[in-house]
C-alpha cells in the first residue's frame, strides 16, 4: 500500500466531532483490538489486495490521512471504508469506547458525495426517495398478504418524504 | 393494555410477508395489541445511513413524529429498523444541533420530533411476556435442537441496544427455552451473517456466513432461529449457494422466533406461510 501525504484538517475536524461534545478519539492507543474482532479484516486479509483494518481507519482519522480513510479515495465501493458490515464489534470490544462504526460510517457518507458509492446503496437510496420504501409494494406480494390474512400495508406519504428528502439535499446524491 | 404501532418494516412488509402473520398469531395469544401508521422506510442503518446520515436522521425521525402524534410506543419486527429509530433517537437526544437542524427541516411538511416515545424491538416484548408464552405452548418441542442467531443489530452497539449482553447475547435463548425447545450452543454466536458486506463484496460476505454455519453444524443444531429480516433472508436464502461454492453441505431449517412460536402453540404452518421458506423443513419441525 502507498503511503499517504495530504492531511486534510476539514476531514479530520469532520471526524473528530463523531463523538457528540468528547474527544475520546485521540486516546485510541492502536491497540488492534478491534481488527482482531472484525469479522470483515479476517476474512479479507486472505484476499489481499481486499484488506480490510478498522484500526488503520482510525489511525488515518486521527492524523487526517484523508487517503487511509479512503485507501482507494477516488476508487468507486473501495473496500475501505466500504467493506465495512457494520456489525458493531470493533467498538464493542475497543477499550477505549470508540466508535468506530460510526467514524466509518462517515467516511462512507464522504464517499457518497464525491459519487463513489457501492450501487447497491445508491440504488437502495433511489428506491426509498422514488417510493418512501426500500422495497416497494407489489402485486404479488399483496395478493400473499391477503392470503395469509394480513392487512395491507400503510403507504407513506410519497410526496411528503420528498419534500423531507429534497430539504437536506440527498435528492443531489442520488 | 398497551398498543403499539406496528413498524414491519419494508423487507417483511412487502417481502417475506409469512414472518408478520406468524408474528400478528403470536401477538394475539400472548396480549400485544398493534395498530398501523403510514411509516416510511425506517431507513437502513447499513444502507441509508451510510449513504447520508442526515437523510438517515430525516426519515427517522419523520417515523418517530407519526407514533409521537398518538403517544404510542413503536414494536419492531426487524433488528434493522429497531436499530435505525433507537439510533435516531440517540442522536437526537444527546446533539442539541443535530434535534434543532432536523426539526428545521421537519418544519416543512408541518412536523416536529419531541423525543417522546420508546421503540421496541419485538423480542424484548416477548422476553417481558415469557409466562403468558409458557402458557401457550401446546406443542413437545424437545427434538429441536435450536441455533440462535440474535444478529448484530439487536444487541450492538451498547450506546443505543442496551437490553442483552452485547457479544454473548442470552434473550433470544431464553425466548427459544421457554418453548421447550432445546438450545445448543456454538462458538460463534455473536458473529455476523454478513449481510451488508455481501453487497458490494459478496466474497467476503459469503466467507463470514460459512464460518457462521459451519460453527452451527458443529455444534449439531437441527434448527437455526432468528429475530432479523435481515439475516433471515442470509441464512434461509443462501445455504444452497453455500452449499455449491463450498462443496460442502448446508441444509438446516432457518425459523423466525414468532414463526417457532407460533408453530409451539399449534399454529398450522400452512397458516403462516411455512413453505415459502427456501430451506426445506426437516422431520424434527415437520413433526410438530
Ligand atoms: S480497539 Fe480502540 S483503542 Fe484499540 S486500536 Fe481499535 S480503536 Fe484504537
Ligand atoms: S463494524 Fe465494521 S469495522 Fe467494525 S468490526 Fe464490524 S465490520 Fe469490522
Amino acid at each position: 500500500m502507498a503511503l499517504p501525504v495530504g492531511i486534510d484538517f476539514e476531514f479530520r475536524k469532520l471526524i473528530m466531532d463523531v463523538h457528540i461534545g468528547s474527544d475520546k478519539i485521540k486516546y485510541c492507543y492502536q491497540c488492534n483490538r478491534c481488527t482482531d474482532n472484525c469479522p470483515v479484516a479476517s476474512v479479507a486479509n486472505p484476499f489481499y489486495e481486499n484488506v480490510f483494518d478498522p484500526r488503520l481507519i482510525v489511525l488515518g482519522t486521527l492524523l487526517g490521512y484523508k487517503d487511509v480513510v479512503m485507501m482507494l479515495a477516488g476508487t468507486k465501493s473501495a473496500i475501505i471504508p466500504w467493506g465495512c458490515t457494520v456489525c458493531d464489534t470493533c467498538d464493542t470490544v475497543c477499550p477505549q469506547a470508540i466508535e468506530v462504526t460510526e467514524i466509518i460510517a462517515l467516511a462512507k457518507n464522504v464517499t457518497t458525495g464525491a459519487g463513489l458509492a457501492p450501487d447497491n446503496i445508491v440504488a437502495q437510496a433511489k428506491t426509498v426517495f422514488e417510493s418512501g420504501k426500500a422495497i416497494p409494494s407489489q402485486p404479488a406480494i399483496e395478493r400473499r398478504r391477503e392470503q395469509l390474512g394480513l392487512p395491507g400495508v400503510v403507504t407513506p406519504d410519497v410526496n411528503e418524504v420528498q419534500t423531507l428528502l429534497k430539504a437536506v439535499g440527498a435528492d443531489k446524491k442520488l | 393494555m398497551t398498543e403499539y404501532k406496528m413498524f414491519e418494516g419494508c423487507t417483511i412488509g412487502n417481502r417475506i410477508p409469512f414472518i408478520e402473520a406468524a408474528s400478528r398469531k403470536v401477538f394475539d395469544k400472548i396480549g400485544v395489541q398493534t395498530s398501523q401508521a403510514p411509516f416510511a422506510c425506517c431507513p437502513d442503518p447499513t444502507g441509508v445511513k451510510s449513504f447520508d446520515n442526515t437523510t438517515w436522521l430525516a426519515l427517522g425521525a419523520r417515523n418517530l413524529c407519526l407514533a409521537e402524534a398518538e403517544g404510542k410506543d413503536i414494536i419492531s419486527l426487524c433488528n434493522g429498523c429497531a436499530n435505525t429509530l433507537r439510533g435516531v433517537q440517540h442522536q437526537l437526544k444527546h446533539d442539541s444541533n443535530k434535534k434543532e437542524a432536523i426539526n428545521k427541516e421537519l418544519a416543512k411538511i408541518g412536523k416536529e420530533y419531541k423525543g417522546s416515545i420508546d421503540v421496541k424491538h419485538f423480542v424484548d416484548v416477548l422476553l417481558s411476556k415469557l409466562n403468558a408464552i409458557k402458557g401457550g405452548i401446546t406443542k413437545q418441542m424437545s427434538d429441536l435442537k435450536v441455533a440462535c442467531h440474535p444478529g448484530c443489530h439487536y444487541m450492538r452497539p451498547v450506546e443505543w441496544m442496551d437490553s442483552d449482553d452485547p457479544l454473548r447475547p442470552k434473550n433470544l435463548k431464553e425466548i427459544v427455552a421457554a418453548s421447550g425447545a432445546n438450545v445448543v450452543d456454538y462458538e460463534e454466536l455473536g458473529l455476523c451473517c454478513g449481510n451488508a458486506v455481501a453487497g458490494p463484496f459478496p466474497e467476503h460476505g459469503d466467507a463470514i456466513l460459512k464460518q457462521k454455519l459451519d460453527s452451527i453444524k458443529k455444534a449439531g443444531a437441527n434448527c437455526i432461529v432468528v429475530n432479523c429480516p435481515a439475516c433471515f433472508q442470509r441464512l434461509d436464502g443462501e445455504q444452497r449457494n453455500l452449499s455449491k461454492k463450498f462443496e460442502s453441505e448446508y441444509n438446516i431449517p432457518v425459523l423466525y422466533v414468532t414463526e417457532l412460536l407460533a408453530l409451539a402453540m399449534g399454529v398450522n404452518s400452512e397458516e403462516i406461510g411455512l413453505k415459502n421458506h427456501r430451506t426445506r423443513r426437516n422431520t424434527a419441525i415437520e413433526n410438530l
